[in-house]
């Protein structure tokens, strides 16, 4: 292994780029720092994912900025002066620097695997305290539920080419045009389709869901602010893919949840009795032939 | 030395300025805002638009294709009510989601049909439903919250009758809006969605409101 040594001519250029990338890491840290970060912290979930990305952010910073100053450094000392072509000086390997960079690099990406870790698993931890719906993850299983008060409330989302709609299986599976939300209380989502595969995705609410026909895909998710939040599909899905949005989705007091999903009750009322019963998902089949 | 120094550290900034920029102003934006959108409009829906009683299209690269006549593309203003008539020629398919089976969106929360039951014999009246099962299309303009399920032609209904939809909506502020049919009615193609229901000019088309 060689000795860490730097040549006493290029001592001016290792205190320079030291210097430099000190102080502009740390105004660049400083900077990011104050980005307020999608998809925001209109749910738990989206502010999790809002901290993961600052904290990303942050430790990227001095990284890009080491990168972006040798390049720049580089051509500013190192450019070549004359228009003869010779070779450049020889280049050997530098042990100790090499040591020095493998591990910084394992060190930073072992520090973000146990963050990471820790934020897909504080669905546990959240169980724990009785707060279920704190993860950022999903899957084909139901989740947990604690106490009454804290009751999940079961939203199905029906994408369809090209909208989606939603049942609310604890209201009577009463089926709705628009997504409203209780604020600070936490939703389990059914994600499902009729046709083809979409993808539900709640920008605001940082929820970014597969909608498969024949699965039941689902999510939690626990708004904490009331007010709009965007729905889109994620998933290139036919000619009205790019439209298969609604900007009417709401997260709102318990009291205006209330009187709003008790009138979506009484309008689909008019429905009702066609509509198919609550289900996990649907394999609906036109019954006659067009024409 | 100095000014070299402080020519790195200009460049640097540029630089990453300019990469923070861009990403801020690019990547993590947000998705805009959607536009909303509304006169007289006299449709006609038919199975295959080659053989339509009012706008017969024979010449069309597919004369055999479900579609809306005469045109796709409508013209309306902004901020008014906007009257519909639909000539339905065309028999039922269903609706996937029976949902769509309800009236949304329209002036009253309903829509007037005039029709023939299952004896052949005319009818008419309001509606603010239809049996999802005897759907033939719908009218659907999503992002003004308008769905209006199309009663199809009762199969004991004389040859060559229509049954005619009118209702009503208003329009929102200038914009583009798409507008589809809920009914899986291409009939053929996977899941009935494909060919005229994903081609702009038949089953699907946009409002242009100004």
């Amino acid at each position: 292994m060689g000795v860490f040594r730097i040549e006493e001519a290029d001592r001016p250029h290792m205190v320079r780029l030291l210097i430099i990338w000190v102080i502009l890491s740390a105004i660049g840290i400083v900077a990011v720092l104050q980005i307020n970060y999608p998809p925001y912290d209109q749910s738990i979930q989206g502010q999790d994912q809002a901290g993961t990305l600052k904290l990303l952010t942050a430790l990227a910073m001095p990284v890009f900025i080491g990168v972006v100053m040798m390049i720049v450094y580089s051509a500013i000392y190192f450019r070549r002066t004359t228009t003869e072509l010779i070779d450049g000086p020889p280049m050997l390997g530098n042990t100790p620097i090499q040591i020095a960079w493998v591990s910084v690099s394992a060190i930073i990406v072992l520090f973000l695997a146990v963050v990471g870790i820790a934020t897909l698993s504080s669905e546990n931890v959240a169980q724990l305290v009785g707060a279920p719906g704190r993860s950022i993850g999903g899957g084909q299983t139901g989740g947990g539920t604690t106490g009454e008060e804290n009751k999940e409330i079961h939203v199905q989302v029906i994408a369809q080419q090209w909208y989606f709609t939603y049942r609310y299986q604890d209201y009577g599976g009463v089926e709705t045009t628009h997504l409203y939300l209780p604020v600070n209380h936490p939703i389990e989502l059914h994600v499902t389709s009729l046709d083809i595969i979409h993808s539900f995705w709640a920008y605001q609410l940082g929820v970014k869901a597969d909608a498969n026909p024949g699965v039941d895909n689902i999510f939690h998710v626990t708004p904490q602010k009331t007010g709009s939040f965007q729905v889109r599909c994620a998933e290139l899905c036919g000619l009205w893919h790019g439209h298969m949005a609604d900007s009417v989705g709401q997260v709102v007091s318990q009291s205006d949840f209330d009187t709003w999903i008790a009138q979506q009750q009484a309008d689909f009322d008019t429905i009702a009795k066609v509509v198919p019963s609550y289900a996990p998902y649907y394999f609906p089949e036109p019954k006659l032939k067009a024409g | 030395m100095l000014r070299r120094v402080s020519l790195v550290a200009a460049g640097v900034v540029i630089v990453v300025v300019a990469i923070v920029a861009f990403v801020g102003l690019f990547m993590l934006r947000q998705p805009g805002q959607l536009e909303g959108t509304t006169t007289t409009l006299h449709l006609e829906t038919v199975a295959a638009i080659g053989q339509a009683l009012e706008w017969p299209r024979p010449n069309d690269p597919h004369p055999d294709w479900v579609g809306y006549l005469p045109t796709t593309t409508w013209h309306v203003p902004a901020n008014s009510t906007i009257q519909v008539q639909i000539d339905q020629e065309d028999g039922a398919s269903g609706l996937r989601n029976p949902f769509w089976g309800k009236v949304f969106g329209t002036e009253g929360g309903n829509m007037h049909v005039t029709y023939f039951d299952d004896k052949g014999n005319p009818q008419e009246g309001d509606m603010t439903s239809i049996d999802p099962t005897t759907a033939a299309h719908t009218f659907a303009i999503p992002d003004l919250g308008v769905f209006v399920p199309l009663l199809g032609i009762s199969d004991a209904a004389p040859p060559n009758s229509m049954n005619v939809i009118t209702f009503s909506f208003k329009t929102k502020g200038p914009g583009v809006y798409r507008w589809q049919c809920f009914v899986p009615c291409a009939a053929g193609t996977l899941f009935g969605n494909g060919g005229p229901m994903s081609t702009i000019g038949y089953m699907g088309g946009e409002l242009i409101v100004t």
